[in-house]
């Protein structure tokens, strides 16, 4: 009878996945239910967790950046106004040369990562594309309503500029302009 | 005869739930497991890679592994408990052209973080 016997394997087969997948579902609603899951900040994520979701962010942040109309950025006026606007916007989370970011910033998870070595990981359209759009559920918060185009812009071409600057570099660029506008 | 067992026991325990009461020799003050959680909310993970506690690959800073090795802080300071505190606190006025800022760490939160560090 091989037909029959064709079919008890699959229904044995087919019984046995879904009876798993109940389980399992079951399982994961305790485990949500319950609330056995920490969701402290002064708690870390497994390595792999953390490594994966980090992954995923950077493809993700990739594939949408990638029609991203990139204007000139090497223009100094633009990366002064791009220093004042880091100062003012990003360094309380992200620190700078010299410059620890404040307390909020720093007792986050994830920690919001420095900047300076943002142009090794990053293009510009992809620093532009985190700027504007924010990063969910990590903290980073998106300026597309707070900050201008060319605002955004000019945060851009500052930050792909902070691997040059050292802690004196980078008071000179922010601290005497800021005492000044005082 | 069930005395070596029960201390095996006891040591297994011991390890399994992390007794912080032995410190690595040249340890003299803090608490590693204090130490560990601290070296995460000062975000000293943000740019230096440590032992055991989660976070991006980074080099901005280098890595703070095997620290009990190193002879010096900074390029300059003879490493031990009492200078990396000093280094972890005020890091600009032992080299100013450091970009590590002072990050405001507390005494005994810098204690507690450089037994972590010298004990990984």
């Amino acid at each position: 009878m091989p037909v029959t016997r064709t079919r008890l394997i699959l229904t044995t087969a087919l019984g046995t996945l879904l009876g798993a997948g109940a389980v399992a579902a079951l399982a994961g609603f305790v485990v949500l239910r319950a609330g056995w899951y920490n969701v402290a900040a002064t708690t870390q994520h497994f390595e792999f967790v953390y490594r994966l979701l980090e992954q995923a962010m950077h493809y993700s942040v990739r594939h949408h950046a990638q029609t991203v109309l990139v204007p000139a950025l090497d223009n100094p006026a633009r990366i002064m106004r791009g220093a004042a606007l880091y100062h003012d916007n990003c360094a309380q989370c992200h620190g700078a040369p010299g410059v620890a970011p404040g307390p909020h910033g720093m007792s986050m998870q994830p920690m919001p990562g420095p900047l300076v070595d943002a142009s090794r990981h990053w293009k510009p359209r992809e620093v532009y594309w985190i700027t504007r759009h924010g990063i969910k559920m990590s903290g980073m918060p998106g300026w597309e309503y707070h900050m201008s185009e060319e605002e955004l812009w000019d945060t851009v071409a500052f930050i792909m500029e902070l691997p040059k600057m050292s802690a004196a570099d980078y008071r000179a660029t922010t601290g005497p302009r800021q005492e000044a506008a005082r | 005869m069930k005395a070596p067992l029960l201390a095996a026991l006891a040591a297994l325990a011991c390890l399994l739930a992390g007794c912080g009461d032995q410190r690595p020799p040249g340890v003299n003050a803090g608490d590693p497991a204090r130490g560990k959680v601290a070296l995460a909310q000062y975000g000293c993970r943000a740019c230096h890679m440590i032992p055991g506690v989660t976070g991006s690959e980074v080099y901005v800073g280098r890595p703070l592994e095997h620290m009990m090795r190193r002879r010096v802080i900074a390029g300059k300071l003879p490493n031990d408990q009492p200078n990396l505190v000093r280094w972890i606190r005020d890091p600009q006025a032992i080299d100013p052209g450091t970009a590590m800022p002072n990050l405001g760490v507390t005494e005994r939160d810098a204690i507690d973080m450089s037994a972590y560090l010298l004990g990984h």
